[in-house]
């Protein structure tokens, strides 16, 4: 009879630790969710989302300048982990590009993260507590870096479009042909200038953005992508007009300036991906030669090429200089600066057939560089020509060159040298795979 | 009451002690093996109906307490247990059974059962067969061939393991592919350390840094058995935790009688086991490949004779191993106590790399009375890894073997000047030869694991046996781990200008389970089993890692720098179960079970939501009916087994997280980058349930001439249904890395062999052999969304990637070929199959050796894709190779290979002496020799090798590993 009760005992314990035993919900201990930004953000939560996005607006520069600086032939990246960059990117043995390419694939995942962030302030405004000049700063901020990051994309995939939805990871927007992609990224940046014209700002921009901090400012910077958004779309009358809201300023002294791109050594900082330690071999980009052969005599833009004291040969490619275009890991890259709103300014005055505004406007460049004013034809053909080479050697690996060539037709054999037998030249990044599901 | 009734069973106990005491008296006799009749060491003595025992010493002899009408049961691993009244037990003899069919073996959390009874095929490891041929440094390893259903990869040859193990095919993408290790009760942890060298050498996650995971702690030599659960329908007790299989480890314990004290001492070697191999060039291959200006120095280092070897400069080192184990043991029959204590010290075949460990066990046992039993298992271990720098690249200049591989010429000078100053490497990123020399990776653990079991049994009588048990403990482990690349390195010169990355991990894992077990028998011969219980778990981690860079010169320490970081990765997990199981056994002939476990966790959406996880098994042994009259077939049992497994997501993949991401001091928030703080831009799944395993598994077993021959065929299919998974493939214009998804089915089909024989068996040879044979199929049965490349298990589709594609095996290889992902291999071999021997000569020497067949199962060769590109791959001047450039032909699909091997893994030659010397009982000597014969065509290093560590699919991914080694030893033991 014990043992029964013995029995109950145990088994009205068993019943104890039962009911006893409810387990807590887990509140992720490691960081942030997003929760914590979706619904209703305060002030400063969308001071930290804005702040970090001009910091994601930085990432995946090196895969963009290491794509499109191969497939331009401005240099060869000779990478110290993957060895398919002097293959799949320049066409070696004829071999086409899948999408699959790391360089394209980061760039393409760091421009949509930038993109989100943007995503997250745009819809977090309308249930957020703060002043409504306050909401038009961040709209206005995260719509321009939006279309700052989109143009990139489109860029890289040339007509096979952009995807410019993504608000629901679950059922993204359908990508949008070339044209209509320009359409949508132009009224992205007007939305965002319209919105600045009234607008406060609450958060921090790095000293990245020193003179581009203000409504005012920043707006200048705005239509100044707006300008480098229009060239690419051949509406070049339009991109004159967006020159004049922008910090386009006509003077030789002033071509570096605009807003930047800054690294910094730390734990959740960036390095300049684009600095290369001097003389390392390995990891290097190796300046193409023809940058170094068809360079104009007395042209100071050769101080970007460092000469190695190893020539490199591998892969059957060569070369004998070096980038030098950063002086250490730290140093900021520009967004967008005076000198390419000049040569912006240029090229728009040669399509809209203002020669003289363009040939001054060139003349501006060459004599920053040590170079005499312009002496060839004052017509299109040769200010065009003359707009290239200023602009291959002005924005010499900053992402410019394969749609400069592309827009002229100048990507392709014709126009740019072969160095191995059997390579191609690529014309644009299909779009990756998994995209559309 | 509960004291009450306590007391009064001790005063019961009490009360009869004396007169049990003078009914008794001491029985002698003799043990010896029935067909060689050399005196058998070990056996356990047992009166029957008791807990009075005894073993018997190096003659075979024993003396116990009994009265004289007393039954003395004798049992030994590998003999039929038998029962000798104990008058008769002057000389006993006992025959061998290689079937094991008398073994006991945990199935339930709290009961036990017969090896001839069992509806499963559990494969059980004895110490013999783990460790008695030869050591290793990890229990994992020692493990392969062993069993069926085991497919184990390296993930590199670095001493201390870094050992990814699959029963069965694959279980799961999110991590848990590694079966549970239970030692002794304790749920312990396996998990992989990250040391944060991956954010040097830019490798993709921690998973790539190589560093071994922590099951290698566990001393081999402390291990009594380990039993081997391959599947759900044996695992299904163990729920949510068991969806890979669960491996349940029992070590070493103290038995009755004479004190046995042990030392054994091992010294042994490591050396490559096969290199790669490199270009030899002439001026001609030099200015093809690297141009003609290279030619002169080339020529001027080859007249100089300074052609070096990097590759054999790297590994061509012959690796000291010392291991040295002491041991006493004994115990009266109250008390009984096992303690060792071991020392082993490892040198790699690299310089500077290296392994310790230092071990320390105390398993205590006490018995009440006849009623009340408790025992307790310490262990402590400190353990050292010195690593190298090794593992995947992505930002240059850390790894050796990717740099060597891309590349390293032979015809560099690369030793230091006579000021220590290191060239810079003139083709790689990095000088390897300063890399091997100045950059430090190292982990200390410091463990201690504590088990705790206590069993009482309330009622004892003939027809109806109650029970209670109790068992839980703790697996505590702080772990150090240092990174340190000096500033004057080649990549961190200008960059990050040195790199110290120092972690701490704390980890405590608690478990504890509680039952009540029933034993009712009928007067039909009909027995009953039941258990009813309870489960909990409470695993907590914290994982801190800091890093410092821009180092003041020559410093090391973190304090020392200008620019810091941190991370910080916590972990916390809890689980609760009920455990219903119930098995009824007619007589030994047919055996039937059934059971239930309800699991919640705190890794569910709904963290107070059961998940229900039944199994059911029935045995017939057709040979034990009446009607059986075939003499020589001693066992005949039809068998099938059903049962459910779970398993939850890892922690946080109910999170969506975000990150921080600052721009020159200004602090943000954002999306996470890539590998930031080990987390990923993950779209979290706030409703996950646990993923669900369903296995079937069927089989035959057959024992012959009275255990000379047995032979277990099984077969199996396991559907794993609403696999969680890290979808990848997502688009990324989402901004997310992956998604966290639910609705992945895959199915293993596979089938296995056991045979055991003893085919010669006399005084002068007594031969044991097993051949095993097995296979598995993982399919990819339904995709919720589209195909995709696994989170982490391959690079971009450029290189190859592991793939799952509806239709294809789970363990695809793919690459993108033209535009579309295509497969080009299977990872999974086409079947496995290992020969184990025990060959005792002339009384006095002991061979053993073991094969290990694996055929098939591509490997993706990237460390040739490296060297091709860097032009340094041995075969690259063959004319068919030129005609047909491999990656220009073929993309990576030019890098599969055939990963058959055949191996011999494990051989060992003892003798012990045949002079009786005064101070010892026992002397034994020894050589024997791990993996050191390999034939394969595989080109490169190791064909069982991945590059990503223990977790996920772990498979046929090969990026420039740490060689594997072999290993040649010289064994002395003594027993005093």
């Amino acid at each position: 009879m014990k043992n029964i009760k013995f029995i109950k005992i145990v088994g009205l314990a068993f019943v104890l630790i039962l009911s006893a035993c409810s387990l807590d919900e887990v509140a992720d201990p490691n960081q942030p969710n997003i929760s914590s930004v979706t619904d209703n953000p305060t002030e400063q939560t969308l001071n930290f989302l804005t702040q970090g996005l001009e910091s994601k607006a930085r990432s995946g520069l090196g895969g963009f300048i290491t794509a499109t600086g191969s497939i331009a032939r401005e240099l060869y990246s000779f990478n110290a982990s993957d060895p398919t960059t002097t293959a799949t990117l320049i066409g070696k043995d004829g071999v086409t590009l899948t999408g699959s390419e790391p360089q394209l694939t980061g760039t393409l995942f760091a421009r949509y993260q930038a993109v989100k962030s943007a995503d997250f302030i745009l819809d977090g405004l309308e249930g957020s507590p703060v002043s409504d000049t306050k909401k038009n700063g961040y709209r206005g901020v995260a719509l321009t870096y939006r279309a700052l990051m989109l143009l990139d994309v489109l860029n890289l995939l040339g007509d096979n479009g952009v995807r410019i939805d993504i608000s629901d990871p679950n059922n993204l927007g359908p990508f949008v042909s070339k044209s209509d992609g320009f359409t949508a990224l132009r009224s992205m940046l007007d939305d965002g200038f319209t919105a600045l014209q009234n607008a406060e700002f609450s958060f921090e921009f790095s000293t990245g953005f020193d003179g581009f901090d203000t409504p005012e400012t920043f707006a200048q910077f705005n239509r100044a992508v707006a300008a480098r958004v229009a060239i690419h779309q051949e509406d070049y009358a339009a991109a004159l007009t967006l020159l004049d809201d922008s910090f386009l300023s006509l003077d030789g002294n002033d071509l570096g300036i605009g807003p930047k791109r800054v690294y910094a050594q730390g734990g959740t900082e960036l390095l300049n991906p684009i600095f290369k330690t001097p003389q390392q071999s390995g990891d290097q980009f190796v300046v193409h030669n023809r940058f170094i052969n068809d360079i104009q005599a007395g042209d100071t833009r050769i101080n970007k090429f460092r000469l190695r004291d190893d020539p490199v040969a591998r892969d059957g490619l060569n070369g004998t200089h070096e980038i030098d275009l950063y002086e250490s890991a730290t140093s900021p890259i520009d967004h967008i600066r005076n000198e390419e709103l000049i040569l912006i300014y240029a090229e728009a005055n040669i399509q809209e057939g203002n020669l003289m505004d363009a040939e001054s406007a060139l003349n501006i460049i060459r004599n920053a560089y040590g170079l005499g004013d312009y002496a060839g034809a004052v017509d299109e053909t040769g200010l065009t020509d003359e707009m290239l080479y200023n602009r291959s050697y002005s924005l010499w690996a900053e992402g410019h060159a394969m749609f400069d060539l592309r827009r002229y037709g100048r990507l392709n054999a014709t126009f740019l040298p072969i160095d191995r037998a059997g390579d191609i030249v690529h014309t644009q990044f299909p779009i990756p795979p998994f995209e559309v599901q | 009451m509960k004291h009450v009734l306590f007391k009064k069973a001790v005063l019961a106990v009490f009360a009869f002690l004396p007169i049990w005491v003078f009914a008794q008296q001491t029985i002698t006799g003799k043990v010896t093996d029935a067909s060689s009749g050399e005196p058998l060491f070990g056996v356990t003595v047992l009166v029957k109906g008791t807990t009075t025992g005894a073993l018997t010493d190096f003659d075979g002899n024993f003396s116990v307490e009994a009265s004289a009408d007393a039954t003395l049961v004798f049992s030994y691993i590998g003999y039929s247990t038998i029962e000798v009244l104990a008058s008769d037990a002057s000389t006993v003899q006992m025959k061998a059974d290689v079937t094991n069919l008398d073994e006991v073996v945990v199935t339930g959390l709290a009961t036990s059962i017969k090896r001839s009874n069992l509806a499963n095929n559990i494969s059980t490891i004895s110490s013999e067969s783990l460790t008695g041929t030869t050591t290793g440094s990890t229990l994992d390893g020692a493990l392969y061939g062993k069993l069926t259903g085991v497919n184990i990869n390296s993930a590199g040859g670095a001493p201390g393991g870094q050992t990814a193990m699959r029963l069965r095919g694959i279980s799961s993408l999110s991590g848990n592919n590694q079966p549970l290790f239970i030692v002794d009760g304790v749920y312990i942890s396996n998990v992989q350390l990250t040391n944060g060298s991956s954010v040097a050498s830019g490798a993709n996650a921690g998973r790539e840094e190589g560093g071994s995971n922590r099951v290698s702690d566990i001393n081999p030599e402390d291990i009594e058995s380990i039993e081997v659960l391959k599947g759900a329908s044996a695992a299904a007790i163990y729920g949510t935790r068991a969806n890979a299989g669960v491996v349940i480890i029992t070590t070493k314990r103290g038995k009755a009688g004479k004190t046995v004290v042990k030392f054994d001492q091992d010294v042994g070697f490591n050396t490559i086991q096969n290199y790669a191999g490199r270009r030899q060039f002439t001026s001609t291959t030099v200015a093809s490949t690297f141009g003609a200006a290279e030619v002169p120095i080339f020529e001027a280092a080859r007249d100089a004779g300074r052609i070096f070897n990097y590759e054999e400069e790297l590994y061509g080192e012959t690796g000291l191993i010392t291991e040295s184990r002491f041991s006493i043991s004994g115990g009266n029959e109250k008390t009984k106590f096992y303690f060792n204590a071991s020392k082993r010290d490892e040198d790699g075949i690299m310089k500077r790399t290296g392994y310790g460990r230092n071990s320390l066990r105390l398993n205590l046992d006490h018995r009440f009375n006849d009623k009340l039993k408790v025992g307790f298992s310490s262990n402590y271990v400190n353990s050292t890894a010195e690593r190298g720098p090794v593992g995947n690249e992505n930002n240059g200049g850390f790894s050796v073997g990717y740099n060597l591989a891309l590349v390293t010429a032979d015809w560099e000078d690369l030793f230091p000047d006579e000021n220590g100053v290191y060239p810079d490497g003139r083709f790689a990123a990095t000088n390897i030869i300063l890399n091997r020399d100045l950059i430090d990776n190292e982990e200390e653990i410091n463990r201690y694991i504590q088990g705790a079991n206590f069993e009482y049994k309330a009622i004892t009588n003939e027809n109806f046996r109650l029970k209670f048990t109790a068992n839980g403990g703790l697996d505590y482990f702080q772990a150090k781990t240092f990174v340190y690349i000096p500033e004057f390195q080649q990549t961190q010169r200008a960059n990050q200008n040195g790199f110290v990355s120092a972690g701490n991990t704390n980890s405590l894992q608690l478990n504890y389970n509680a039952f009540a077990v029933l034993d009712f028998t009928t007067n039909n011969k009909i027995s009953i089993n039941g258990q009813f219980g309870i489960s909990y778990l409470n695993f907590e981690s914290d994982a801190i890692i800091n890093q410092t860079t821009e180092l003041f010169p020559q410093q090391t320490n973190l304090a020392q720098g200008n620019s810091f970081a941190v991370f910080q990765r916590l972990t916390e997990e809890e689980e609760f179960g009920i455990i219903a199981q119930s098995t009824a056994n007619w007589d030994d002939k047919i055996i039937a079970t059934a059971g239930v476990r309800f699991d919640k966790s705190n890794l569910n959406g709904d963290p107070n939501k059961f998940f229900a996880f039944p199994r059911a098994s029935l045995a017939i042994n057709v040979a034990n009916f009446d009607f059986w009259n075939v003499e020589d077939v001693n066992l005949l049992k039809l068998r099938v087994a059903y049962g459910e497994t779970g398993s939850s997501a890892r922690f946080g993949s109910l999170f969506t997280p975000l990150g921080p991401t600052s721009i020159g001091g200004v602090p943000g928030l954002g999306l996470p980058t890539v590998g930031q703080n080990n987390q990923s831009a993950q779209l979290g799944d706030a409703n996950l349930e646990p993923e669900i395993s369903q296995e079937i598994e069927y089989g035959i077993d057959f024992s012959f001439l009275n255990g000379k021959i047995g032979l277990e065929l099984t077969g199996y299919k396991r559907d794993v249904k609403n696999l969680i998974y890290p979808f990848s493939s997502i688009p990324l214009s989402s901004g997310f890395a992956n998604e966290i998804r639910n609705d992945f089915d895959l199915s293993n089909t596979g089938f296995e062999i056991a045979l055991n024989a003893n085919p010669i068996s006399n005084s002068n040879i007594n031969w044991n052999t097993t051949l095993n044979w097995w296979k598995n199929e993982a399919e990819v049965e339904s995709l919720g969304v589209g195909e995709f490349q696994p989170s982490g298990e391959g690079f971009s589709l450029t290189f190859g990637s592991s793939f799952i594609r509806e239709g294809e095996t789970a363990t695809s290889l793919a690459a993108n070929i033209g535009g579309v992902p295509t497969i080009i291999g299977d990872a999974a071999p086409d079947f496995e199959m290992s020969w184990f021997n025990q060959i005792s000569l002339f009384k006095d020497f002991d061979l053993t050796f073991l094969w290990h067949w694996k055929k098939g199962g591509d490997v993706l060769n990237l460390t040739k894709l490296l060297s091709d590109f860097g032009g340094v791959t041995p075969d690259l001047d063959d004319p068919d190779v030129i005609a047909n450039p491999r990656f220009g032909t073929f993309g990576a699909a030019g890098y599969i290979e055939d990963g058959t091997y055949v191996r011999l893994r494990e051989v060992g030659l003892f003798y012990t002496l045949p002079t009786e010397l005064d101070w010892f009982e026992r002397v034994r000597v020894g050589v024997s020799g791990k993996n050191l014969i390999t034939i394969t065509d595989y080109s490169s290093y190791d064909p069982e090798t991945s590059a990503f560590g223990p977790s996920g699919l772990s498979q046929g991914i090969e990026v420039s590993p740490f060689p594997s080694a072999k290993q040649v030893y010289f064994h002395i033991g003594f027993t005093f």
